[in-house]
């Protein structure tokens, strides 16, 4: 055990863990890296690409290299940082990313094979033979270089989101987020306190601060006492805010029970949307290393990080308690380091500063104006080398801290294209002043690292947070903070000729950075992507301006002329379960179930999903084996008796106003305001650019009073633009829309004996050929009293009808017509079947109607008026479209076995295939029982002119070829004589 | 009357009633509901003795009362007229503007339990603050990727009116949040 004394966790709660296998013990308030480090474990995973022996490196999220894989089966979760893992009685943890056991890793020989893994060496080496790239070179790479597995078993925790909103929004609850919260807090704006932690303070728990004299977790105590009782105040611990998006949105994940062994009744993770009119970013910084050879060990970490383990989780990252411990910095901050371990107890080597006149704080050895050039251990740090002139030595240490200076975090300043400005006394970068609106930086995250110029800057960006919302703030008493020293000199790596890594975590060393750069990999954006530094779970936290500063040195540029690359949400990683929302399976999006859904549902339907709508698609009956036979069956039933199909999936737009007719004029291409009351008209509606966009009927029930409908895929849309019509492009007309889709279930009675059905349930309304002809609607009552509409029109093209009744009958009323319809064959079809039914009849659908088609096309040149004005009927007469000649017709195989498919592309028979002798296309094809083979509609050039031709229908991707007769689009009765009938 | 028998936007005879701890989900099935414009250059008619609202607002007893949802456009609901000619009734008392018949377009699920409570599901559902949606507020919004109306006609009451053949969606969101703020 390599445990200290004091510290912030609590050791009347010991908790029990495992990581591979073996057992130990913790306590409450520990992570699981602490806790590892005081049970003497070192070496914790293997590096990503060398597989080299790595340990703790961070204290936090930033983590590199202490990832494992929590937890078994399908709670199994890779590439967990065991920095930020809290630790829970039971928690079982393992290490990734090698073959055989930690310590013996197999893979461990591709270190030896480094010099053929330099930088950019899948683009150089995996080129050729091409073929090999699918089946051996990626399969190998990925098994090589993986991280943690994911266990392939759906996980079986909930997750959950939700929407926050507040006046200010602090980010992070170190010195500069807390005091920040107090002054928002006390003045009464409604704030939300979040932070990534379990425990509030920040570095303040981290320290060994006094604050008035006291302990800075005093403080901390005090201050959140305080905030937990102010109800305008909300305190999120364990809740990362990952990203800043529009409006004053920041994305969070709150870790609802991921430091419980299970989460039982609780949600694990919920995402928050929060929407703040201010933001205070309190974010903190993160320690930069500096990069010497062989600095990966197991052992070597920030030089913060050994303070924090000390101070805070009383825990010295040793394996012995005797072994003595170094460090390594080009400043001021590395000296608490050593001063806060002899405060401990811990033996310490001394300090080793890159400054020739390095100060000396305390009573232990100061190496000024050296560095560490070397380091051995093969598990973990054995012994360094210091430099002083080019003199070494060998230290036997236990392990060594490095600071080289603090880098803001700007990552949440950043993500609206802000880019951090260079700051040349920090030498670091620093939010930009014209980052996201509203957005305060405050704190270490601005560049004001000391703990009073924290508390400081948290009060002020508060009060300037408020302010900007019209907030009345006033300044409040804060503690008073030691002064520590912080002078840094500008050192970013120790030049040699052994690899120094820069990023652990990609294994990237100095090396590969200067072979980029040989390479021409100039611009940072280009080095990442050839390196892969900064990438992963850590996004480069720690080593991109580590990496930025060699950059700058080869090229001769200043870091700020060098740049930083994008930053984009999230800043850390988020789980795509949270992203998700909760939801998944048939939930995971909501669906629209028709009217008579429950009643098809008992019928043993198919449903097929058509956008949300779910949809019957065939109703399968006993002895049919296949669903062309159910298809089959439904399509007769319509042609010889009567079938039943819910079609309220199909828009209907309620039009009223004295201009209604008017304004359907300039919607429409044909004429709709000379639509006589009781009838209905076909319609086409076009885009602006003249394209056919939606069709459908619009019937007119009184003389101001008209019902639109549209297709089910363009509701919504075609509301929308009618809306967008009648607001912004003629106000001046009286118009009034609503949408009424869901209101009315509508039923397709639909087939030579449908006036027979309908005739059982109309109330005292006399639907004969003669006094409800094709094309005429009605409101009227059936079933004794039920108010419904009935509207003659045919899909099919049969007699047909399709009637409408408040959605809540709509089951009632399928339930009746089949009842009534018993004797007359009635017969309920789906889609399958309204589709066949349409091709036979060569009515248009989406498949012809799909954006690059016009009425010309169809047929229907004449029905874009040219009496008046709508949208794109300018456009439609326009040469390009105008000059258009292919035509809607019917195709039917010479071979009546073979089956036409949609997509393929038809020919002049006898001519070379290619795009420029491309004739047309085929838009839907089907089995027709009526026809008796397959049947397909298209667009084929002059194909209005070309009825009797063979022509060659071709299908490369089916390997399909072979002869089909152009026919008349209308398979079932082109005069048209049963619809009317 | 018909002899018909209606089904609710749920798929039952009856409405469904459900309790999570401190919170009751009820279907409405009997609310009547009709929208009403105006036509162009129309004043605002009083109905049935309601004085329609301002935006986000309602207005109303429990009988029948209205919220806004457009410029020159609310909706009416009647308590107990699901069955009947809502739209009718509504445009009798307001001949002059047009009417459309809204009932069945819609499903109704009345949330009751404490404020505090009702916030807390609010927050898990619509990005409205909470705390501001107080008794009287109306508003149109998005709850899981469906268009929902949210109406609160007191502390302890609120309604979510959502498309009715998204009712079985809808009542999973609501479910499933209020069995969440048990826990």
């Amino acid at each position: 055990m390599t445990r200290l004394t004091g510290g912030l966790i609590d050791r009347s709660k010991p908790l029990h863990f495992t990581f591979n296998g073996q057992g130990y013990k913790g306590y409450a308030g520990d992570t699981l890296a602490s806790a590892l480090l005081a049970n003497g474990v070192q070496l914790m995973g293997r590096s990503f690409k060398y597989h080299r022996p790595r340990g703790v490196f961070s204290a936090g999220s930033e983590e590199p290299n202490a990832l494992v894989t929590l937890r078994d089966g399908a709670r199994s979760e890779p590439n967990t940082r065991a920095t930020v893992t809290e630790l829970y009685d039971g928690l079982t943890a393992k290490s990734q990313n090698h073959i055989g056991p930690l310590d013996r890793d197999l893979l461990a020989i591709n270190d030896r094979l480094a010099p053929f893994f330099a930088a950019g060496f899948y683009y150089k080496t995996f080129m050729w033979p091409r073929a090999f790239w699918e089946k051996l070179y990626e399969p190998a790479i990925r098994k090589a270089a993986g991280l943690g597995e994911l266990s392939m078993l759906p996980d079986p925790d909930a997750y959950d989101k939700g929407f926050l909103h507040c006046d200010v929004l602090i980010v992070g609850a170190g010195a500069a987020g807390l005091s920040a919260a107090l002054t928002a807090g006390r003045a009464g704006a409604k704030v939300i306190l979040a932070d990534e932690d379990f425990q509030f303070g920040g570095r303040l728990l981290a320290e060994s601060d006094l604050l008035d004299e006291a302990p800075a977790c005093d403080w901390v105590n005090c201050t959140l006492a305080e905030l937990d009782s102010l109800p305008n105040v909300c305190i999120m611990p364990r809740t990362t805010v990952f990203g800043t998006y529009d409006h004053g949105i920041y994305g969070a994940v709150e870790k609802v029970a991921d430091h419980l062994p299970v989460p039982g009744n609780h949600v694990r993770q919920t995402l928050w949307r929060i929407t703040a009119k201010s933001c205070v970013l309190a974010a903190g910084a993160i320690e930069r290393h500096i990069p010497f050879a062989d600095n990966d060990r197991p052992g070597i970490m920030l030089s913060g990080a050994m303070r924090a383990y000390a101070n805070r989780w009383a825990a010295a990252p040793v394996k012995s308690p005797s072994d003595p411990v170094a460090i390594f910095t080009n400043g001021d901050d590395g000296h608490r380091t050593a001063l806060d371990l002899i405060a401990k107890g811990a033996p310490v080597l001394g300090v080793i500063d890159t400054r020739e006149d390095a100060p000396k704080f305390g009573d232990y050895q100061l190496f000024s104006g050296s560095t560490v050039t070397g380091s051995k251990g093969r598990l973990g740090l054995t012994s360094i080398q210091i430099t002083r002139n080019g003199q070494s030595s060998w230290h036997d240490v236990g392990a060594l801290a490095v600071g080289g200076g603090w880098n803001p975090n700007v990552h949440l300043s950043s993500h609206h294209r802000g880019r951090p400005v260079w700051d040349d006394t920090l030498l670091a970068f620093v939010p930009s002043p014209n980052g996201p609106k509203g957005m305060h930086p405050a704190g270490a995250a601005a560049g004001q690292g000391g703990t009073q110029a924290s508390l400081t800057d948290g009060m002020r960006a508060a009060l300037a947070a408020l302010t900007e919302i019209g907030v009345i703030g006033a300044e409040i008493t804060l503690p008073k903070a030691e002064n520590r020293p912080s002078e840094q000199e500008a050192y970013w790596h120790v030049p040699g000729k052994k690899r120094a890594w820069v990023d652990f975590q990609n294994d990237v060393t100095v090396k590969d950075i200067a072979l980029s750069h040989k390479e021409n990999m100039r611009s940072v954006e280009h080095l990442k992507r050839w390196t892969t530094l900064g990438m992963a779970t850590d996004q480069g936290k720690t080593s991109n301006i580590s990496a930025l500063a060699v950059m700058a040195e080869l090229s001769g540029a200043t870091i700020p002329e060098t740049g930083t690359t994008i930053f984009r949400p999230p800043c850390t990683g988020v789980s795509l379960a949270v992203l998700g929302g909760g939801d998944t399976g048939k939930h995971f999006r909501p669906t629209r179930l028709t009217p008579t859904h429950h009643w098809a549902e008992a019928q043993g339907a198919e449903f097929v999903e058509v956008g949300a709508w779910m949809r019957a698609q065939y109703f399968p009956q006993d002895g049919e084996t296949h669903w062309r036979q159910s298809v089959d069956r439904e399509v007769k039933a319509v042609r010889s008796s009567v079938g039943l199909c819910d079609v309220t999936t199909l828009g209907k737009i309620d039009v009223q106003g004295a201009d209604a007719g008017e304004f359907l004029n300039r919607v429409y291409a044909n004429m709709m305001g000379t639509l006589k009351v009781g009838m209905v008209r076909y319609g086409l509606m076009l885009r602006e650019d003249g394209h056919l966009y939606d069709d459908g009927t619009c019937a007119r029930l009184s003389e101001e009073h008209y019902v639109v409908t549209t297709t089910t895929a363009n509701a919504g849309p075609v509301y929308r633009n009618m809306e967008f019509a009648h607001q912004c492009l003629w106000p001046e007309l009286d118009v009034q829309l609503i949408s009424t889709t869901d209101a009315w279930a509508q039923i397709a009675v639909a087939g030579p004996r449908s006036r027979e059905l309908l005739s059982r349930i109309v109330d005292d309304f006399d639907i004969s050929n003669e006094a409800f002809p094709f094309m005429a609607c009605s409101e009227l009552t059936i079933c004794k009293g039920l108010r419904a509409r009935l509207f003659r029109i045919s899909f099919s093209g049969e007699l047909a009808y399709e009637i409408a009744v408040p959605a809540r009958y709509g089951h009632a009323l399928m339930e009746r017509l089949m009842e009534q319809g018993r004797d007359l064959g009635a017969t309920p079809y789906g889609t399958e079947a309204l589709a066949v039914l349409r091709i036979e009849k060569g009515h248009a659908a989406g498949a012809e109607l799909n954006g690059q088609t016009t009425a010309a096309m169809l047929g229907l040149v004449k029905m874009v008026s040219a009496k008046k004005d709508s949208i794109g009927a300018v456009m439609s007469r326009r040469e390009g479209l105008a000059k258009d000649t292919r035509r809607l017709v019917g195709l039917k195989p010479v071979n009546g076995a073979m089956q036409v498919r949609a997509g393929s592309h038809l020919f002049t028979k006898g001519a070379e295939q290619n795009l420029s002798t491309d004739q047309g296309w085929v838009t839907s094809s089907c089995y027709s029982p009526h026809v008796g083979c397959y049947i397909a509609l298209g667009y084929l050039v002059n194909g209005d002119t070309r009825q009797g031709e063979i022509i060659s229908a071709a299908n490369p991707l089916e390997g399909q070829e072979f002869d089909v007769e152009v026919v008349s689009a209308h398979f079932v009765d082109p005069e048209g004589v049963r619809l009317r009938d | 009357m018909t002899d018909l028998t209606p089904i609710t936007a749920l798929g039952a005879q009856t409405a469904r009633q459900e309790t999570f701890g401190a919170l009751t989900i009820t279907e409405n099935a009997d609310l009547g509901i009709a929208s009403l414009a105006l036509r162009k250059g129309q004043e605002a008619p009083t109905v049935f003795g309601l004085t329609l609202p301002d935006v986000g607002k309602i207005s109303g007893t429990d009988g029948t009362s209205a919220f806004w949802t457009s410029a020159g456009q609310w909706m009416i609901m009647g308590a107990g007229q699901g069955t009947s000619d809502f739209a009718k009734t509504v445009k009798d008392e307001a001949p002059a503007c047009s009417v459309t018949e809204q009932t069945d377009g819609f499903a109704a699920f009345e949330l009751t339990s404490d404020a505090e409570t009702l916030e807390r599901l609010m927050t898990k559902l619509v990005n409205l603050p909470a705390s501001a949606f107080s008794a009287g507020c109306a508003a149109r919004t998005g709850l899981e990727h469906m268009t929902v109306f949210l109406v609160r006609p007191s502390e302890t009451t609120l309604t979510v009116i959502g498309m009715r053949t998204f009712a079985d969606a809808l009542w999973h969101a609501l479910s499933t949040a209020a069995k969440r703020l048990e826990t």
